[in-house]
């Protein structure tokens, strides 16, 4: 399952490259992210909205498309941009429904069956969970972000925010387990020239 | 005893024993009881215990089930789409319906759903403000406690809303208020009485117990009861689980059983004491007729105890019994023995005069009945000839004779050689002589004892009643003197009472007195006759001889007092007084004049005679050798031995001992020889019959010739004439006394002869 989502992570980085590289180049942030065991937290979304955001459209180097393959959503987490639209590809044998409460997207997909697509508009930027109207189980997250400084965690909790402006940020962590309202945690961040690094630590329910 | 109360004497043993049995057996009873009905108790309480822990835990799962139920209520709700959506949209129109619809279809008070920050999503019900309280319970994702819906604690479940994320909780609570209870307490086994209160609210003790333990607890009733922690869903809350069960009445099932065990150890009790009395009347009974037959037989009356049985007691009764009749048995035994002869079996002189004394007033008019006195002559000599044994065969075969010769008359041996026979003389009877010769017949018989033939003969003392007495000792004393004197008319004849037997016993017992007072008063006097030696024509002593001068009755000669004095034993104080006063007078006699005394058997027999002699030769200053003892050989018919030892003994002292009156008797020539006397006295009817022709003078020669041979003297007594004088001289005889030489003379007369000092020129034919 690792590996297929490697894959497609190879799709989309390859297509998104061009639109990230324009951005002020040289300055990171490497984010860490562990619980309060100091266990590595991966599938958290690092969000960074510098204070003077950049205009333009956001494009991130990853499909925006959300299967279902195996009665799990993958990925389990998505981060698109605002506006974007998403494709929910059944990949499974079984039939499928697609659901979400949440208050920047409510909507339903009724059943649909193996091979075929539905897709959904996200208009507004927030957190939409998924979920299957027959799978209880399955659960799947879609961030919908204005800021192009975002990422997910990997095995090991760190991400990496390339070409961020220097200057005044809010940096976001976003975790579906995270132990706060919304289960995200906003903090102000100063952004120096060049690479910097940051250990956060969240608490995980 | 094995233990003793002073305060409680028991009277019988009856009673100590059944008390005694009883009152072990009713302790035994009562403490078998009193652990029985412990046990019932402690059984009871620890299975109410027991109970009570059981459905405490049933009760916990009626909760939690009630709670499940209550879950599964809100899960299906929490799961529904629709619900979900709603939830998540904030449909609270669609919310409060599908809440309304919940409970009603659970049953339930309250339902609402509490949203993810702990805010009161929706609430079918106004009630409800802990929503913010229950929410760190939710968030860690209990699903059921006690929470508090105005005031009162529910019990509360709650399902977690997804939708997909946790967008919040949907709770359902039922108040536990009584009614609820009630009816959950109603699923449990047992009788309980269950609560919910919050742990504040509780009583000390309450909060103290431990958790979930059953504990007893005593107000007016005995309880038990349980505090148990039941999970909160809410915080700040602390709620308990109270349970109640109330032991009394759980015991009291149990009561039945312990009056059922009360009545019967009482029952118990009642049946011991009742057979208690009953084995000590069974072990006393017996005793109680033992002792009354005990009693009876004191009294003398006639007692045969029933035996019954074979056991104890019956064998106690046949051993008394037996016991009984074994002294009845000797007592009849030492009765007859008391009252009968051991020797012949004849009644005893006591038996005797009973019978005499009954026989007595029986006496019809002209009826006689006769009293013999039988005494048999020289039984003593049997006794000492051919021993004791051959006397008392004697005795015996002459009791069966008379029984059988005589079957009308009562014989009875009064001891000794004594017989009494009563015979009743009917009036016809013509001649009494010849009822007492054939009684005197009877006597005499010649009897075979050891191959060796003794003559019996008997001498009879007869007295008649009525005529000779009234009453029975009369009647013996009578008959009695008349036996006196038929032995002294000479015996084998009989002789009848005459009043003047008595005068005669009379006037012998004053002669008794009047010897005793001359003993005393020296009433006698001491006459000497003088002895001749023919070969040396010469006095040589005399022969003291006794004589009474009378006061009132004059003299009295040996003949008249001797025999009375040797028969009352006064014959040894009269034999002492001769020799004393004889020794006395030789003593003053000239030259070697000796003096002769007469020793009777019973004093030779007495065993100070040769200390009374020694004392008189001693006091009298004469010389033994002048004081010649004269004896007669009666002396050897009892105990030659002991004869020899005395006779030896007085030879010791230097007397001279001559041996008196012999030729009579049962003279015997081994006597000579037995014993070396120094003068043999030939009796005077040796010497009367001399100088009359006939062989007598044979005789006084073989005497003398033997004594010779045997180096004895020899004397004659009584020689009067001068024939036989010269035949005594003859016939080598040296001495000689009698009336021929000189008759017995006073003291003073013999003092007057050796004053003329002629004794040599008073000779023969002077």
């Amino acid at each position: 399952m690792t590996r297929l989502r490697s894959i497609f992570a190879l799709i989309f980085l390859s297509t998104g490259l061009a639109i990230t590289a324009q951005a002020a180049p040289g300055n990171s942030l490497r984010v860490q992210l562990v619980d309060e065991r100091g266990v590595p937290v991966r599938d958290a979304v690092v969000e960074l909205a510098p204070s003077r955001s950049p205009s333009g459209p956001i494009r991130f180097p990853w499909r925006m498309a959300m299967a279902q393959k195996d009665q799990q959503f993958v990925p389990g987490t998505l981060i698109i941009a605002k506006g974007s639209t998403v494709a929910f590809p059944n990949l499974d044998r079984v039939r499928h429904s697609v659901y979400s409460f949440s208050k920047p997207a409510q909507f339903t997909i009724d059943l649909y069956g193996r091979d075929q697509t539905r897709t959904h508009n996200f208009p507004i930027a927030g957190t939409v969970a998924l979920g299957c109207n027959i799978h209880d189980a399955m659960r799947g997250y879609i961030r919908v972000t204005e800021t192009p400084f975002a990422g997910k965690t990997d095995a090991n909790g760190y991400v990496a925010l390339d070409n961020i402006p220097a200057g005044t940020a809010s940096l976001t962590v976003w975790h579906p387990r995270l132990r706060a309202t919304g289960n995200e945690i906003t903090n102000g961040v100063t952004i120096a020239s060049g690479a910097q690094s940051r250990k956060l630590g969240v608490r995980l329910r | 005893m094995p233990f003793r109360i002073d305060a409680l004497r028991f009277g019988s043993l009856k009673l100590r024993i059944a008390v005694l049995y009883a009152g072990l057996f009713a302790l035994v009873l009562a403490a078998t009881a009193l652990i029985a009905d412990q046990g019932l108790s402690r059984f009871g309480e620890n299975s109410a215990a027991r109970d009570m822990a059981a459905n405490a835990r049933v009760f916990d799962e009626i909760l939690t089930l009630r709670a499940s139920q209550m879950r599964g209520s809100t899960d299906v709700l929490a799961r529904d789409f629709g619900f979900r959506e709603a939830v998540a949209t904030g449909d609270r129109a669609t919310i409060d319906s599908a809440l309304e619809s919940l409970k009603s279809r659970s049953r339930t008070d309250a339902a609402f759903v509490v949203g993810l920050d702990g805010s009161l999503v929706a609430a079918g019900d106004a009630r409800i403000g802990a929503s913010k309280a229950m929410w760190s319970a939710l968030d860690e994702g209990r699903q059921r406690g006690i929470i508090r819906i105005g005031g009162q604690l529910s019990l509360a479940a709650a399902s977690p809303i997804m939708s997909p994320d946790l967008a919040g909780w949907l709770v359902l609570a039922q108040p536990l208020d009584r009614a609820e209870l009630d009816r959950l307490v109603q699923l449990a086994a047992i009788e309980l009485d269950a609560r919910v209160e919050l742990a504040g609210d509780l009583p000390e003790w309450m909060r103290a117990a431990t958790d979930g333990e059953v504990f007893e607890r005593t107000t007016d009733e005995r309880f038990l009861y349980q505090v148990s922690t039941v999970p909160a869903l809410q915080d700040g809350l602390e709620p308990r689980l109270v349970l109640r069960h109330s032991l009394s009445r759980s015991l009291a099932q149990y009561s039945t059983l312990q009056y059922l065990l009360a009545a019967l150890a009482f029952g118990g009790i009642i049946l011991v004491v009742g057979l208690s009395w009953r084995v000590a009347r069974t072990v006393t009974g017996p005793l109680q007729k033992l002792d009354e037959a005990t009693r009876l037989i004191a009294e003398g009356r006639d007692i045969d105890l029933a035996t019954g049985s074979d056991d104890e007691i019956g064998r106690l009764a046949t051993s008394f019994n037996v016991m009984v009749a074994a002294i009845e048995e000797r007592e009849r035994k030492i009765l007859h023995v008391g009252l009968h002869d051991g020797l012949t079996g004849l009644p005893n002189r006591k038996l005797f005069l009973e019978q005499l004394n009954q026989a007595l007033p029986r006496l019809k008019d002209g009826d006689r009945a006769m009293v013999v006195y039988v005494d048999l002559d020289d039984f003593k000599l049997v006794n000492d000839t051919l021993g004791h044994p051959a006397g008392d065969a004697l005795l015996r075969d002459i009791a069966e004779y008379l029984s059988t010769a005589l079957p009308d008359a009562l014989i009875a041996r009064l001891g000794g050689d004594e017989f009494a026979i009563l015979m009743a003389i009917p009036p016809e009877t013509a001649s009494l002589a010849a009822v007492a010769e054939r009684i005197s017949d009877c006597f005499e018989r010649t009897i075979m004892l050891d191959g060796h033939q003794a003559e019996c003969t008997a001498s009879l003392g007869i007295a008649m009643a009525p005529g000779d007495g009234k009453d029975a000792s009369t009647l013996m004393k009578n008959a009695d003197l008349a036996l006196y004197r038929a032995k002294s008319e000479g015996k084998s004849t009989y002789h009848f009472f005459e009043p003047e037997l008595d005068e005669l016993a009379r006037k012998r017992r004053q002669t008794e007195l009047d010897m005793r007072t001359a003993i005393r008063e020296g009433g006698f006097v001491l006459n000497f006759q003088p002895l001749y030696d023919m070969a040396e024509e010469e006095l040589k002593g005399f022969e003291a001889l006794i004589r009474w001068p009378h006061p009132e009755r004059g003299l009295i000669g040996p003949v008249d007092f001797i025999p009375l004095a040797e028969e009352t034993g006064l014959i040894i104080p009269i034999g002492d007084w001769v020799l004393r006063e004889a020794c006395r007078q030789a003593a003053q006699w000239p030259g070697d004049v000796s003096v002769a005394v007469n020793i009777s058997p019973k004093q030779f027999a007495a065993p100070n005679l040769a200390q009374t002699i020694l004392q008189a030769l001693a006091s009298s200053g004469l010389a033994p050798s002048r004081l010649e003892l004269e004896i007669t050989e009666s002396i050897f018919i009892v105990d030659i031995e002991r004869t020899l030892s005395t006779l030896h003994k007085l030879r010791s002292l230097g007397v001279r001992i001559a041996l008196d009156d012999f030729g009579t008797g049962y003279s015997s020539l081994s006597y000579l020889r037995s014993f070396p006397f120094d003068k043999v006295k030939i009796d005077r009817s040796f010497v009367k019959d001399l100088g009359q022709g006939g062989n007598a003078h044979a005789v006084i020669r073989a005497i003398t010739t033997l004594a010779d041979a045997l180096g004895m003297d020899t004397l004659a007594e009584g020689v009067e004439l001068d024939e036989q004088f010269d035949i005594l001289k003859r016939e080598g005889c040296q001495y000689i006394q009698g009336f021929l030489f000189g008759k017995p003379m006073a003291g003073e007369d013999v003092f007057a002869l050796f004053g003329h000092s002629a004794v040599r020129s008073y000779g023969h034919g002077g």
